[in-house]
C-alpha cells in the first residue's frame, strides 16, 4: 500500500471524529440560532435574525462581553508577566529550580474545575485561607466573602484560573527563554547594559514568539473560562461574574433559550476566530523573520 | 515485518470501532427492561430509590435501568436526551411550570388510561391530584412532596423561654426581636444558589395578596412592579433592617444555613422538609433538636396556604418500553413504594392510604399541617415558567444581598416578564 494511501486511511479516523464532534455541531449552532427553539420542544420556528437582534439590545449580553473583555485583558496582562517574572528566576539555574519548575507547573495538570473547588475554599468569609491569613494580619475589615460579593466576584475567578494559567505561561518561557543565546546577553553586559536594560532591548524582543504563544493561549483559554465561573459561582452574584460562555450555558440550559443561546455561541465563535486569525498571521510573520 | 504490524493494528481498530457502533445500536427495545432518569442523586435518596426499583423488579421481573448522572447534572441531562429523541422510558420531574413547559414542548405521554384503568385517582388528596392535570389531560404521578415552613433549633428556643409560634406577624417580629436580644442571630438563609430565598417572597406574597393574586403573578398577569409586590419586598426589607438575617446569607447554600441553624449561630430557617433529611443525616433528633412551626398568618381573611414542591414521575411520548413504563409508574404510586420513600427523603407521601405512623413527629405534624391547609401552592421557581423562575431568582438572590435597592429590581424583573410572556 502506498504510503498516501495510508496518511489518508488514518486521517481519515480523527478528522471523521473531528467533522462529527466539532463541525458539524457547529454548524448545526449555526442552524439554530435562526430559530426559537428551547431545547426541549420538538416544534420550533424560524426567525431570521431576531435572536441577533436580541443579543444588540439585551444588557445581560453586554454585560457578559463587558466581564469577558476584563478576563481577556486580565489574561494578556496577569499570566504574562506573572509567568515571565518566574521565567526568569529559575531560568538562570538556582538552587531547586527543578523542584520550583514541577511546583509551579503543577496547577497546569487539574482541571479547571477542581481548581475553581479548591479557590471557593480559600476564598470562603468563614474558614477560608485568605480571610484566615488577611484577619491574622490586622486586614479584617477586607475579609469578605469574596465570592458573593458583586464587585469582587469576578477579579476573584480571574484570579484563580491566573494562578493556573501562569505555570502554563512560565513553561512556554521557559523554553522560549533556551532560544536566547548566551552570548546576546553577555554582549549586552559587556556593553554596559543593566539587567533591566538587557531585559527590554534583547531578551524580550527574542521572546517574541513565545509571548505570541502565551498570549493567544490565555486568551483563547479565557474565552474557554466556562468551568471555573459555573463551579464558582454560575455567574453571579446577579450576573456580575457572567462571561459569554456562562451567559450562554444560563440563556440556553436554565432559561431554556436554546435558540438565543446559539445566537450567543455563534458570537463567541466569530470572537474567537479574530483571535486565531490574529494569532496565525504573527507566528506566520515571526516564521519569516526567522528564515 | 513493520507493514505487516500496521495493517493488524489497522485491522484490529476497524474491527473494534465496529463493534462499539453496533453495540451501541443493539439496544433494541428488551421488552422486560425500563429506562429511567431521576435527579434523586444524594446518598440517600440514590439507595431508596434503587431499593424501589428492586422491589418493582422483584415482583414483576423488569429490570430498571437507572441513567441518573447527578443531581444538578439533571436538567441538562434530560434536555439533551429529548432533543436526541433518546429520551429515557419515564423520568423525575418537578410538578408545576416545569412539567407544563414540558407538556407544551410536546415530549410527554398522557397516562389518564392508567389512572382509569388502575383507580390511581382514589389514592391521591385533592390538593395533590390538581398537580398531575396539565392542559386537561393527566402526565404526573407524585412520588413525593415537601412543606415549606420555620424549622428551628428547640433547644435554642427552650433556653429562650420561646414556648408558643407566633400566630401574627407582629407576634413573630415580637420572638425574633427576643431572640436578637439574647444574642442569637434569628434567621438564617443559604441563598447562594438562589431558591432558598424565594420561600420568603412566597409566603409573604401569599399571606398578604392571596393566592389569586399571586397564580396571576405567575401566569404573568400581573406585574412585579404592582403595589402588592412593593409590599412584599417592604416587609422583607424589614427584616434585612432590624437584622434578623446572617450577614452575607449568598456566601452560603441552604445546608450551611440549617448547619448555622443546628449549631446556634441562628434559630431559625425557612426551608422545606428536605431539611429533616439532612438533619437526621447529621444524627439531630426530630422533635428535641429541631421542630418546625407554620408561616404565620399575617392578613385576616386571606386563605391559609400551604407551600411546597410535588416531586413525580412522567412518562415520555414514543418510549421504548411503554407498557414497562406505566407498570413502573403505577408501583410508584403505592404505599410500597411511597412509604420507604417518604421515610428516606424526608417527605411526605402524596398516596393518602399511607399509615401516617410511619412519620417522625415532625412529619406528621407537617403532614397536618398540609392537611389542614386551604391549598397547596408550588414554590416559586416551579409555579412560573423556567425562564421567568431565572429572572425571579436573581431578583431575591439581589434583594438578600442589597434590599436597598428593591425597586430597581422591580423593575429589571417587570422587563424580564415581558420577554419571556409576549408569546
Amino acid at each position: 500500500m502506498s504510503r498516501r494511501l495510508w496518511t489518508v486511511a488514518f486521517l481519515s479516523v480523527p478528522l471523521l471524529a473531528y467533522t462529527t464532534i466539532v463541525i458539524v455541531p457547529l454548524f448545526t449552532s449555526f442552524y439554530y440560532s435562526l430559530t426559537d427553539w428551547n431545547g426541549f420542544s420538538a416544534q420550533y420556528h424560524w426567525v431570521g435574525l431576531a435572536n441577533f437582534a436580541r443579543i444588540a439590545s439585551d444588557p445581560l449580553f453586554a454585560n457578559a462581553i463587558k466581564n469577558t473583555a476584563i478576563w481577556m485583558a486580565a489574561a494578556i496582562v496577569v499570566p504574562t508577566a506573572a509567568g515571565l517574572a518566574l521565567a526568569l528566576m529559575l531560568h538562570r539555574g538556582v538552587r531547586g529550580a527543578k523542584f520550583f519548575k514541577s511546583l509551579f507547573y503543577l496547577p497546569i495538570c487539574l482541571a479547571l474545575a477542581v481548581v475553581g473547588q479548591v479557590w471557593i475554599w480559600i476564598y470562603r468569609p468563614d474558614w477560608g485561607l485568605l480571610d484566615l491569613i488577611l484577619r491574622n494580619i490586622g486586614l479584617s475589615n477586607v475579609a469578605i466573602a469574596w465570592l458573593a460579593d458583586s464587585t469582587t466576584a469576578l477579579g476573584a475567578i480571574i484570579l484563580a484560573w491566573s494562578w493556573q494559567q501562569t505555570g502554563l505561561a512560565m513553561v512556554i518561557f521557559l523554553a522560549g527563554l533556551t532560544a536566547v543565546s548566551r552570548e546576546l546577553t553577555e554582549a549586552a553586559e559587556i556593553d554596559g547594559a543593566s539587567y533591566g536594560q538587557s531585559l527590554r532591548r534583547v531578551v524580550i524582543p527574542l521572546l517574541s514568539p513565545a509571548t505570541v504563544v502565551v498570549v493567544a493561549l490565555s486568551i483563547l483559554n479565557s474565552l474557554k473560562s466556562f468551568d471555573a465561573v459555573y463551579i464558582m459561582t454560575k455567574g453571579g452574584p446577579f450576573h456580575s461574574s457572567d462571561t459569554l460562555a456562562m451567559f450562554m450555558y444560563d440563556v440556553s440550559f436554565e432559561s431554556y433559550y436554546m435558540g438565543y443561546g446559539s445566537a450567543i455561541s455563534v458570537v463567541l465563535f466569530l470572537i474567537a476566530m479574530v483571535v486565531i486569525t490574529f494569532y496565525f498571521r504573527q507566528v506566520r510573520a515571526l516564521e519569516h523573520l526567522h528564515e | 515485518m513493520k507493514k505487516q504490524g500496521m495493517w493488524t493494528i489497522g485491522m484490529v481498530g476497524l474491527v473494534g470501532a465496529l463493534a462499539m457502533l453496533l453495540g451501541a445500536c443493539g439496544q433494541s427495545a428488551n421488552k422486560s427492561e425500563v429506562d429511567v432518569v431521576h435527579y434523586f442523586s444524594d446518598t440517600l435518596g440514590k439507595t431508596t430509590v434503587t431499593s424501589i426499583f428492586d422491589a418493582f423488579t422483584k415482583k414483576t421481573g423488569i429490570k430498571v435501568v437507572d441513567n441518573t448522572t447527578g443531581h444538578e447534572d439533571f436538567k441538562t441531562q434530560i434536555l439533551v436526551m429529548l432533543a436526541a429523541d433518546n429520551p429515557p422510558d419515564a423520568f423525575s420531574y418537578w410538578a408545576g411550570a416545569r412539567v407544563q413547559f414540558v407538556v407544551d414542548s410536546g415530549r410527554l405521554q398522557p397516562i389518564d388510561d392508567l389512572y382509569k384503568k388502575d383507580n390511581l385517582d382514589t389514592l391521591l388528596p385533592p390538593a395533590i391530584a390538581a398537580g398531575t392535570v396539565y392542559n386537561g389531560h393527566k402526565y404526573l404521578i407524585p412520588f413525593g412532596y415537601h412543606y415549606a415552613a420555620l424549622f428551628y433549633n428547640s433547644k435554642t428556643m427552650q433556653k429562650l423561654g420561646i414556648t408558643q409560634p407566633p400566630k401574627t406577624w407582629n407576634d413573630f417580629l415580637a420572638m425574633c426581636d427576643k431572640i436578637k436580644a439574647a444574642g442569637v442571630v434569628p434567621l438564617a438563609v443559604g441563598s447562594k444558589n438562589r431558591w432558598p430565598a424565594q420561600f420568603w417572597f412566597d409566603y409573604l406574597l401569599l399571606r398578604t395578596a392571596g393566592p389569586e393574586y399571586r397564580a396571576r403573578l405567575m401566569a404573568g398577569q400581573a406585574k412585579y412592579s404592582d403595589p402588592e409586590v412593593v409590599n412584599v419586598m417592604k416587609m422583607w426589607k424589614v427584616l434585612w433592617d432590624k437584622g434578623y438575617f446572617v450577614p452575607n446569607a449568598n456566601a452560603y447554600d441552604w445546608t450551611d444555613a440549617a448547619d448555622q441553624v443546628a449549631n446556634g449561630k441562628a434559630a431559625m430557617t425557612l426551608m422545606g422538609t428536605w431539611i429533616t433529611g439532612y438533619w437526621n443525616g447529621n444524627k439531630l433528633q426530630p422533635g428535641t433538636d429541631y421542630d418546625f412551626f407554620p408561616f404565620p398568618q399575617i392578613k385576616d381573611g386571606v386563605p391559609n396556604v400551604a407551600l411546597g414542591p410535588i416531586d413525580g414521575w412522567v412518562m415520555s411520548k414514543n418510549a421504548k418500553h411503554a407498557a414497562g413504563a406505566l407498570k413502573l409508574l403505577s408501583f410508584l404510586l403505592d404505599k410500597g413504594s411511597q412509604a420507604p420513600w417518604a421515610i428516606g427523603q424526608g417527605a411526605l407521601a402524596p398516596n393518602k392510604t399511607v399509615d401516617p405512623s410511619i412519620y417522625n413527629s415532625v412529619m406528621k405534624k407537617a403532614s397536618e399541617e398540609v392537611g389542614a391547609s386551604e391549598a397547596f401552592n408550588f414554590n416559586y421557581d416551579l409555579a412560573t415558567t423556567p425562564p421567568m423562575a431565572e429572572g425571579g431568582l436573581t431578583m431575591f438572590a439581589e434583594f438578600m444581598n442589597n434590599p436597598s435597592k428593591s425597586m430597581n429590581y422591580l423593575t429589571e424583573t417587570d422587563k424580564v416578564e415581558q420577554t419571556v410572556f409576549k408569546k
